[in-house]
């Protein structure tokens, strides 16, 4: 069996390698093993799914915060193995992409925006600001707030419904 | 001269590695970087962002932020409405919605995206930040067929991905915000902190749920999230002539509704619909309306007939 692995640096292949450059390409391969293939799960909770499918099954739950590196890319859907060894699917909406993606083109750095989104994960309009609103507005009511985020659809019911309407992959869809 | 001729092809993984070593050198490095040609002032500066993260547009609020405000925005609306709470609708509403969710643009968000009805007849639909989309009985009554409904929810969740209503929030408050989250470390505020991040909150949750039940979209988010709805409709097998059709019932709708709710905070019915037969124009296949689903819809929305 023939893996063809593309690590992007192309240096390698200078003659009698020089110490320094040995060491700048060392550098640069663990870096992007550290950081640019590293991603932070963003939402509340997720799963990591066995195929890029929102209704595929579940192989393990995920959490904010929880870190996962980078496999492969397929249609908006991101390859990841997680600390503990197990591969699977994340939706890319789900996770932040990291600081300097130097993986991502061919063409030198890379920056993500997004990153900033680490840095300032429960910082700022968080839970002890909406505890303090509403210690402010008591009359204010989240009853029903909290009723409608307890309302789950699994995937499995989308599914179905999907099926049974004929759309999506089961139907209309072009 | 040997050496530095082999070093020479290699600056940028040097200063690459210079910029991951320190987040304090991040903007020097970038500056140095941006000096010397090796990389666009665009890049230089979404660096130099990225390590500040103080910036003050809507597009620096976090996911988690997003959420927040997204609770308190829905806690003001209900506090308008009255909910419909009905659990056949309201898992038919979820389950639909769910669906067109799985083919959009920002499937997933912090908390999820939640669907539930309002117990009233006027004609409207809302959406707050984070994903609490509301639709009122007198909206759902005018749609005739699951397609119609499809639409209407696939615009409220388009006006979600793309942000509208956080876009709504003044920068006054976000510069206020991103000041206190810029200079302290903790996550816990002190009573001053937690003061000044509580009255720039609450300044932004005025903005969002002025704009969502007053005033209105700005009229090019409103024809973008109709342009978005004819994206998800699409790609969720959807017939996006779902949306035409519900315009064109709203067309000339001079019932007690009119004037109020969706009729005051949406452009009128006839200009949307000549922007989406533009729009529908481009799509290349168009899915066909399905009679099974036009029986689903029937049997689901049954007790509002």
């Amino acid at each position: 069996m023939v893996f063809f692995y593309d690590d992007g640096s192309e240096e390698v292949q200078v003659k009698k390698p020089i110490p320094l450059t040995l060491i700048s390409t060392l550098l640069i391969l663990i870096v992007t093993l550290l950081v640019a293939e590293t991603l932070t799960v963003k939402v509340q909770s997720t799963s990591l799914r066995s195929s890029p499918k929102f209704y595929a099954s579940s192989v393990q739950a995920l959490r904010a915060g929880d870190k996962v590196e980078k496999i492969s890319t397929q249609d908006g859907w991101i390859q990841v193995r997680t600390a503990g060894g197990v591969v699977g699917w994340v939706h890319s909406s789900a996770v932040t992409v990291p600081k300097f993606d130097l993986m991502a083109t061919n063409q030198g750095l890379k920056t993500q925006a997004s990153a900033g989104e680490i840095a300032l994960a429960g910082k700022g309009f968080n839970k002890q600001v909406e505890e303090n609103y509403r210690a402010k507005h008591g009359e204010l009511s989240f009853v029903w707030v909290e009723k409608m985020l307890q309302i789950k659809i699994s995937a499995a019911q989308v599914e179905e419904f999907l099926k049974k309407g004929r759309l999506g992959e089961f139907g209309g869809a072009q | 001269m040997r050496t530095l001729a082999r070093i020479a092809p290699f600056p940028a993984t040097f200063l690459t590695v210079l910029l991951l070593a320190s987040c304090a050198a991040v903007q020097q490095g970038t500056d140095i970087l941006a000096g010397a040609g090796k990389i666009s002032e665009s890049d230089r500066q979404a660096i130099a962002k990225t390590s500040q993260a103080v910036s003050a547009t809507f597009s620096e609020i976090t996911e988690e932020q997003e959420y927040y405000i997204g609770r308190s925005v829905a806690a003001l609306i209900l506090s308008q409405y009255p909910v419909y709470d009905n659990r056949v609708l309201t898992t038919y509403i979820n389950t639909l919605g769910q669906a067109i969710v799985y083919s959009s643009d920002r499937p997933e968000i912090y908390g999820g995206y939640h669907f539930l009805v309002l117990d009233t007849e006027e004609v409207n639909a809302l959406s707050a930040p984070g994903g609490f989309i509301f639709i009122s009985k007198g909206l759902i009554r005018r749609c005739r067929n699951e397609e119609m409904l499809a639409s209407i929810l696939a615009h409220e969740v388009g006006h979600v991905c793309a942000k509208h209503g956080l876009q709504a929030i003044k920068k006054s408050r976000l510069v206020d915000a991103f000041r206190i989250i810029g200079q302290e470390a903790a996550r816990l505020y002190g009573p001053e902190e937690l003061a000044e991040l509580t009255t720039a909150f609450e300044g932004a949750l005025g903005d969002v749920v002025e704009t969502l039940v007053v005033r209105g979209y700005d009229r090019k988010y409103e024809y973008e999230a109709d342009e978005l709805a004819v994206k998800f409709d699409v790609a969720t097998g959807y017939s996006p002539m779902g949306l035409t059709d519900f315009l064109q019932t709203m067309v000339g709708d001079s019932s007690t509704a009119a004037g109020k709710g969706w009729f005051k905070t949406h452009p009128s019915a006839d200009q949307r619909m000549e922007k989406v037969k533009n729009r529908l124009s481009a799509v290349s296949a168009v899915p066909e309306e399905a009679q099974v689903r036009t029986q689903r819809f029937q049997k689901n929305i049954a007790v509002l007939k």
